[in-house]
């Protein structure tokens, strides 16, 4: 048998005495010095068991992640990692067979954030697919799919993405997925509920054939219990499959957290003082399991979410967050209808209303958490709880050209137009919202149900359907063509074929939603 | 990696006594310090407690723990606290506490009259854990219960709405308890009400009426909205936030024969059971 050098260990004073790179980017996983990289360095076998992935696009730029998890449910959050920092190598090739590599670098995977990385790739050419892949040892990753956003000014002739939201990992298979991952996509927008902080016990876990340990039965709330239930959704193979197809563009809804927190108010009795402390670590846990930017890497209880892509001058992104900075519930009708109530918090809004007020993007997209269009007034934990906001959030949309919102968090795939006065339908259509149903939550659902009512009473609301699914929209100069995809189940397998259940287009210049077909 | 010499310690641990639980709170670590949870170790009975797996009582992210399910005896403990980061790094142990919960009457008393057992869960009372749905049809006009006749399991619904449940009726809710007397207490006696949750947000109040005499409105306190559907405060982790009263009934409320107590919830959401009796003092 042949004998195994004693592979070397790097701490982190190794590193610090390395020159060229700032201690604080390596303690970060974003940058390391070349001379880090070691692939004598001993890891453990399968430490790519969570995937690969890319986000936060630019025209020349991408943030690769991954995360060393050798043994993704290990009851500590870390994933059976040794708590010590661990190098990792990237690359970026033009070609899937990393003939031509273009960009290489190294980081530093550490227990501070559970051995994520997060390098951020520039010099890349706008609007061109890439390949990436990383190496620990001697291990290397899944090759992961990406591309750059087109170059500032360029209309590019189409950009095509998906959306989805809601994935309840213990509701069922992930087979929505599985269709999106033979998709051709520029990019993925993810509108919230990443995951569930609820505990998974036999009422509520019928994902068929998976069990659970005790671990997973209660509600989560330390770091290492919602880094494990991230590390259970990410175990799904389909999930990992679309992460490594493109580029993902994330917000978080009310899930990540709490159901239905908002600011830092719990709706279960945490006081604020205390629930801040219960923010934090959730918003730790979402920047380490999902492709950002280091600007999102919180700061105490705060993290700064809300930020804007151009892919060239055919679409602006806002993406919004509105759970960090929101108001509280309303006490009585008085207070939801006062003028002085906020869904962005006055700063986000005031961001959002200068970047879509005179924009030169042909399509400028709100990408939100809960719904905007008016529907019924009880519905407090969507725009419907705050109209005035919505009034405002209605008079920018005006200002600007061809404004669309994507939103998840109702379990439906909903298609409403937004009127310049919800309460009187003949008012002007202003913009379009399209509402993805969940990937998971609530099983296998059916095309109707008790809450159909509420949405097809509104004569803007052209689409509603209660099964499992995603949403595919293709931009052009002319057009945004979105189509409404579902499964059958999701219970029993992820076998389900994809039907498509609707498709609209809405035309540059006149908004709306025309159905096709 | 961090070491454990830079992982501060929490300080200022401090607790207090309550029915059935202690309640510890201290000041948390800076935010500069990302924590992943903090550790909490205790023992009954001891003057210090080691810190080892076998003493860990919870894991928290909040600088504060409530010790719940020291049942109605009252109960000395010792307590340390560690700060565990996000790198699983681990603090020295925090300076120890040592606190006593307070005896409950349900212990130091003499029952009168009780329904359900005062034990954290609700499980023993009809339609528990989460039958709130079937309320309307098989309490229709709320609770009347006769002690020594009536049955937990069929007769106590495990949940007593308020006027703000819809699921209810948006309706006013009576619950009664009817108890026989065959000599009547000299003393004062005691109400002991254990709830294992409540609404988290509107919780209301109920008005306590005995034998006729309005006595009180009982302002119950916030839980988590959990206990609808869960019934056992006890099971690790429970996200169950319950709750107690304990008030004195005052001498000559109660009368030879038949004698009623009454909650009437006229106010908020939904409160969860974990017990309700009425108690004797001891002599002397």
């Amino acid at each position: 048998m042949a004998q195994r050098r004693a592979a070397p260990i790097l701490d982190r004073r190794t590193f610090l005495q390395l020159s060229g790179v700032s201690s604080a980017a390596i303690a970060l996983g974003i940058a390391a010095p070349e001379a880090a990289a070691d692939e004598s360095v001993n890891v453990p076998d399968g430490v790519f068991g969570l995937g690969v992935a890319s986000g936060e696009p630019g025209a020349r730029s991408v943030v690769l992640w991954t995360r060393l998890a050798p043994e993704p449910l290990a009851p500590d959050g870390h994933g059976g990692m040794p708590l010590r920092p661990v190098p990792v190598r990237w690359e970026v090739a033009t070609d899937e067979s990393f003939r031509r590599v273009v960009r290489r670098g190294t980081v530093v995977a550490s227990p501070e954030l559970a051995h994520a990385v997060h390098p951020h790739v520039d010099g890349l050419q706008p609007g061109r697919e890439y390949f990436y892949r990383f190496t620990a040892g001697r291990q290397v990753s899944p090759v992961g799919r990406t591309k750059t956003l087109p170059a500032r000014g360029e209309l590019a002739a189409s950009f095509s993405f998906a959306t989805a939201s809601c994935q309840a990992w213990y509701h069922g298979h992930f087979g929505a997925y599985r269709h999106m991952a033979a998709e051709e996509l520029d990019a993925v927008f993810f509108v919230g509920d990443y995951i569930y902080e609820y505990g998974i016990t036999d009422a509520n876990l019928w994902r068929q054939g998976a069990t659970v340990t005790p671990e997973h039965a209660v509600e989560i709330e330390t770091l290492e219990q919602y880094r494990l239930r991230y590390a259970l959704f990410k175990s799904d193979p389909h999930l990992q499959a679309v992460h490594a197809l493109a580029p993902w563009i994330v917000t978080w809804d009310d899930h990540e957290v709490q159901n239905n927190y908002g600011a830092d108010g719990s709706r279960y009795g945490v006081s604020p003082e205390h629930f801040v402390h219960l923010r934090a670590v959730a918003y730790r846990a979402f920047y380490e399991n999902l492709p950002l930017s280091l600007s999102t890497l919180p700061d105490g209880p705060d993290a700064a979410l809300y930020r804007r892509f151009d892919a060239g001058s055919l679409a602006r992104f806002n993406i919004l967050d509105t759970r960090q900075y929101r108001d509280a519930p309303p006490a009585d009708t008085d207070d939801q209808y006062d003028e002085r109530r906020t869904m962005l918090g006055p700063e986000q809004e005031q961001w959002l209303y200068d970047g879509m007020i005179g924009s030169p993007a042909t399509w400028n997209v709100c990408v939100n958490g809960v719904t905007v269009a008016a529907i019924t007034e009880d519905r407090t934990d969507q725009w419907d709880g705050y109209p005035a906001a919505r009034r405002r959030l209605i008079d920018a949309m005006q200002q600007s050209t061809n404004p669309v919102v994507l939103t998840g968090d109702i379990h439906r795939h909903v298609a409403a137009e937004l009127k310049a006065d919800f309460a009187d339908p003949s008012s002007s259509t202003v913009g379009v919202e399209l509402i993805c149903s969940s990937i998971a939550s609530d099983g296998d659902g059916s095309p109707t149900d008790r809450y159909t009512p509420d949405w097809i009473q509104h004569p803007y609301v052209k689409l509603y359907d209660g099964r499992r699914g995603y949403v595919h929209c293709r931009m052009t100069p002319e057009e945004l063509t979105s189509e409404f995809k579902i499964v059958q189940w999701i219970r029993a397998d992820a076998d389900a074929p994809l039907e498509t259940v609707a498709r609209f287009v809405t035309r540059a210049g006149t908004p709306g939603l025309e159905k096709q077909g | 990696m961090t070491t454990a010499a830079k992982v501060p310690a929490i300080t200022g641990l401090d607790g207090e006594g309550e029915l059935a639980r202690i309640v510890l709170d201290w000041t948390p670590v800076p935010w500069e310090t990302v924590v992943d949870h903090y550790a909490v170790y205790g023992v009954r009975g001891a003057d210090d407690v080691d810190v080892e797996p076998d003493t860990l009582l919870a894991k928290t992210v909040y600088p504060y723990f409530e010790h719940r399910g020291l049942g109605g005896a009252s109960e000395q403990w010792v307590y340390r606290v560690v700060t565990v980061d996000a790198a699983g790094s681990r603090s020295r142990p925090s300076a120890p506490v040592t606190i006593s919960s307070v005896e409950s009457v349900s212990v130091s008393g003499t029952p009168l009259a009780v329904v359900g057992e005062f034990d954290g869960k609700g499980l023993e009372f009809a339609l528990s854990p989460d039958g709130y749905a079937q309320y309307n049809a098989t309490f229709p006009d709320g609770v009347d219960f006769r002690y020594g006749t009536d049955q937990a399991g069929t007769g106590w619904s495990y949940l007593q709405p308020g006027p703000a449940d819809s699921w209810a009726g948006r309706r006013d809710h009576l619950f009664r308890l009817r108890f026989d007397l065959a000599e009547v207490p000299t003393d004062d006696v005691d109400l002991a009400l254990w709830l294992i949750d409540s609404h988290a947000t509107i919780p209301g109040s109920a008005v306590l009426t005995v034998n006729g005499t309005e006595v009180d409105r009982l302002t119950f306190d916030g839980g988590a909205t959990k206990g609808s559907t869960q019934g056992d405060s006890t099971v690790p982790g429970s996200p169950l936030k319950p709750s107690y009263i304990e008030r004195t009934l005052p001498a000559g409320l109660l009368a030879d024969g038949e004698n009623t107590l009454e909650l009437f919830k006229d106010d908020g959401s939904w409160i969860a059971y974990d017990a309700i009796g009425v108690f004797a003092r001891a002599a002397g």
